[in-house]
């Protein structure tokens, strides 16, 4: 159904009753056009050859739940696509606008709601960003110990829609195990409650099926978080290994007796290429850097063990600076002019596997790129999440400015070939298609591969919930 | 249309989001385009084609250049270089937006953003020509004439010979952050500094940081010859070491707001504070502020001086209603910490932090407050 004459302002105005007014909507062209590139290649690419990026039709800022439940009322009732941003920090353009339609930038809805502190937990608005809900957290003395580098960029509800993760995780858990409960709007403008506490025997855990669905099948509008305190004291320490395997091996030693709260462990080619760039390090072989933290006593015996672990496998200690001065640049590594950018073609196929695949997935990966695509596209990877029964690889790929086409269609079909080959190594090798940056527009293709008849669990909980199919098409497969 | 350095940082800033956080008038707003990197991002799209439109130009105009992007970005880029050229750019293009121009007419007609013909402040007595100039601005000559009165008491008890300008022209440095830093504005910051040099002045005390930092380096670059430019925190500062002034000591609690140019232009974060102890005052760093040493947070990553800006007298005067919600966050930061006084010593911030003062807590211009203690 086309909208003709001034059936477009008659929604616009209508959105901007349900938004408080005129203020909190916008159908300016440089506005929507500001929501057309994310932090997904292809956006930028896009961008980059002056090409129109995708745009919404209307913008519209809610500024309370109530507030984004008639928006989403009114776009069923049109039948109209709804896009949810956030930061617009995302890698896999999971907040693009490929359909036109409402986009509903959350960051009006950004105040704190409680700290706890007698249960240690924080509850804010889902469109807050990170840094400043850490922030309200370290005044009071305590951590939500999520510190990814999209730290200043991403919101609360960000984090949450594509399952993110932050570099403290080994210790403190992924977003999925910190948060307890959300409110989120479903598609017809309800607003549920998920149960106030994740630890239960009241059926499925609804936050699950929330955390991660990118916008697909609800809007997440508050949440609350554990808190932390913040350590005593936090170590570091550096080694060197002699290849992958010795590496990963330490690494599953030192997760099964202790928790870093930071461990990475970089394959040669990232040790020769990013450590040397930033630390300075020069040695040939797989560089590690952990963390320790907490209380002073028990951190002492944690790195005593840590030693043992490493010497098992021949790792070189290379003491406290190569991990302190990773830490303070940690962030620095994601600055334009250190960052990979355009004109480079680049992507983030992290995966993870259990220990006894792991390594396979690296090998498997690197070959299926090298026979496909030959030297044209440089492999690089680091492991920096780990668990008890495995770890993940932030495996990247990097095509050097003069192999990566101009034109900008034979550019996106270069870039999704790379990542078909790459992420079908993977899952064919029992590794997954995502390890913590979701799925979006970039792999959504991707997921009946990963799931088969899985799938249909989620295509079922879509149709129910959503049953226009209004909520971020074409996203996560759904 | 815009230059290869505007073009460069457009480029660098237009995927990059590290520096939304800090952004004050994000913040408020919670507006994408009000973002630095979407900013740099119809930089980039104009360069490649895209059409401006006045939404494009309001985009620029909904921006204090208060550098905190700037100041927190470790590799070096900065927003405000395209911010300015785009501003530029809009008015060659004759998209201003309304507010915007309204303001610029003013300016032009006037040389103050309030379009006011007659200062408010009281000169009785202060000669016009002598070795040391007081340089007022136009927010304490037009908006806050109470500071600039508070800052002639103070000189006048400490002995201090000064003179000032009736007539003080415009330095620049307002129209330059309404239109960029181009030829027009570089005349007006000649014509100034040839009204300074009339004067016979050596030294200048600077009441407006906005003034200070112009001289101190768009005049500078320019070429542009003054006498030796003294903020007027720095300047009172020393009289209170020197022992020529003695204020009266009460004990209480007060936070101080750090004027974003005073700060981060010209790295003073001292005087004002030394100015506050030396009243006898608790000083208690609001959060995030530089100074408030106690928030590891605040040394994680990137630059320092982290403060928000509270706004500015052209915000004030071209979207007052943006104006009031900036003021009203930084009173929230100010209620995060025990304090409820909160101090400033610029008159720009002083006009701003007057728009809305919740209840419970005062507002006190540093000048105002010193001279009422001596």
């Amino acid at each position: 159904m086309e909208l003709k004459a001034f059936m477009p302002g008659m929604i616009f105005d209508e959105l901007a009753d349900a938004v408080g007014g005129y203020d909190n909507v916008s159908v300016e062209t440089s506005d929507r056009a500001t929501y057309g590139v994310d932090y997904f290649w292809l956006g930028r690419m896009w961008q980059d050859r002056g090409q129109v990026p995708p745009m919404p039709d209307w913008i519209v800022r809610p500024g309370s739940s109530q507030e984004v439940s008639k928006v989403v009322k009114i776009a069923n009732y049109y039948k109209i696509p709804v896009h949810v941003w956030g930061g617009g920090s995302g890698s896999q353009g999971g907040a693009l606008p490929m359909s036109g339609g409402i986009l509903m930038d959350m960051k009006r809805m950004c105040k704190l709601i409680e700290i706890d502190t007698i249960s240690r937990t924080i509850t804010a608005e889902a469109g807050m960003i990170f840094q400043l809900l850490e922030w309200h957290a370290n005044e009071k003395g305590f951590s939500c110990q999520h510190i990814p580098s999209c730290l200043t960029c991403g919101t609360i509800g960000g984090a949450l829609a594509h399952r993110g993760i932050g570099i403290m995780s080994s210790k403190y858990g992924k977003i999925d195990d910190q948060c307890l409960s959300m409110e989120v709007v479903l598609p017809n403008g309800d607003i549920i409650n998920t149960l106030p506490i994740p630890k239960h025997a009241a059926g499925p855990d609804l936050n699950q099926i929330f955390i991660g669905s990118e916008g697909t099948l609800g809007i997440i509008t508050k949440a609350t978080f554990r808190l932390f305190e913040q350590p005593e004291v936090r170590r570091f320490r550096a080694f060197l290994f002699r290849d992958m395997n010795s590496g990963y091996m330490a690494g599953r030693d030192i997760m099964q007796k202790v928790k870093p709260s930071i461990l990475r462990f970089y394959d040669e080619a990232e040790t020769a290429s990013i450590i040397k760039k930033i630390l300075g390090f020069e040695k040939k072989g797989c560089f590690m850097n952990l963390a320790v933290e907490g209380i002073k006593r028990i951190v002492d015996i944690e790195m005593d063990i840590i030693l043992e672990c490493v010497k098992v496998w021949g790792g070189e200690d290379l003491g406290s600076d190569y991990g302190e001065k990773w830490f303070e640049n940690r962030i620095t590594f994601f600055y334009p002019g250190n960052i990979m950018d355009i004109p480079q073609m680049f992507g983030t196929m992290d995966t993870a596997a259990t220990y006894a695949n792991i390594e396979k997935i690296y090998w498997a990966m690197k070959k299926a790129i090298h026979d496909k695509f030959g030297d044209k596209v440089r492999y690089i990877s680091h492991s920096s999440h780990w668990y008890e029964w495995g770890c993940m690889n932030y495996t990247r790929f990097i095509v050097d400015p003069a192999n990566v086409p101009q034109d900008p269609e034979k550019a996106r079909r270069l870039h999704n070939e790379i990542w078909n080959t790459g992420v079908r190594a993977a899952i064919e090798n029992s590794g997954i298609i995502n390890n913590h940056h979701g799925i979006g527009l970039k792999l959504s293709r991707l997921m009946k591969e990963q799931y088969g008849p899985a799938m249909q669990v989620m295509e079922a909980l879509k149709k129910q919930l959503d049953p226009n199919g209004i909520m971020n098409p074409y996203k996560l497969g759904l | 249309m815009f230059s290869e350095k505007a073009k460069k940082h457009a480029d660098a800033c237009r995927f990059c989001f590290m520096c939304r956080h800090l952004c004050p008038i994000q913040l408020v707003t919670g507006k994408e385009n009000n973002t630095p990197r979407a900013k740099g991002l119809l930089v980039s799209m104009t360069s490649r084609g895209m059409q401006m439109d006045k939404g494009f130009a309001v985009t620029m105009y909904e921006c204090l250049l208060c550098g905190a992007c700037t100041a927190d970005c470790v590799t070096g880029f900065d927003p405000l270089i395209f911010i300015r050229e785009a501003r530029t750019q809009a008015a060659l293009e004759g998209l201003t937006p309304a507010f915007a121009q309204q303001v610029i007419d003013k300016l032009e007609e006037t040389g103050n953003v309030y379009g006011a013909k007659e200062t408010r402040v009281d000169f009785t007595g202060i000669p016009a020509e002598g070795q040391t100039l007081v340089w007022l601005g136009s927010a304490a000559r037009y908006a806050v004439s109470d500071v600039a009165e508070a800052l002639f008491t103070i000189l006048k008890k400490a002995g201090v010979s000064f003179a000032a300008l009736k007539d003080e022209p415009a330095s620049g440095c307002e129209l330059g952050d309404m239109i960029g830093h181009v030829e027009d504005v570089r005349q007006r910051a000649q014509a100034a500094a040839a009204a300074i040099a009339k004067t016979g002045a050596k030294k200048v005390i600077v009441l407006d940081s906005h003034d200070a930092a112009f001289f101190l380096h768009e005049c500078k670059d320019w070429g542009i010859e003054l006498p030796e430019i003294e903020t007027a925190t720095s300047f009172v500062n020393n009289l209170i070491k020197d022992g020529r002034l003695v204020p009266q000591k009460k004990t209480e609690t007060v936070s101080y707001h750090d004027a974003a140019r005073l700060a981060r232009d010209l790295s003073e974060l001292d005087a004002a504070r030394e100015i506050i102890v030396a009243m006898g005052a608790e000083l208690r760093e609001m959060y995030l502020n530089e100074k408030d040493n106690t928030n590891p947070a605040n040394k994680a990553c990137g630059s320092s001086v982290r403060a928000t800006e509270c706004g500015s007298s052209l915000m004030g005067q071209m979207r007052p209603d943006l104006a009031v919600k900036l003021c009203e966050n930084r009173y929230v930061d100010l209620l995060r910490g025990d304090a409820r006084i909160m101090i400033a010593a610029d008159p720009q911030a002083t006009e701003a932090l007057r728009l809305s003062i919740p209840e419970g807590c005062e507002y006190r211009d540093l000048f105002v407050m010193l001279a009422g203690r001596l």
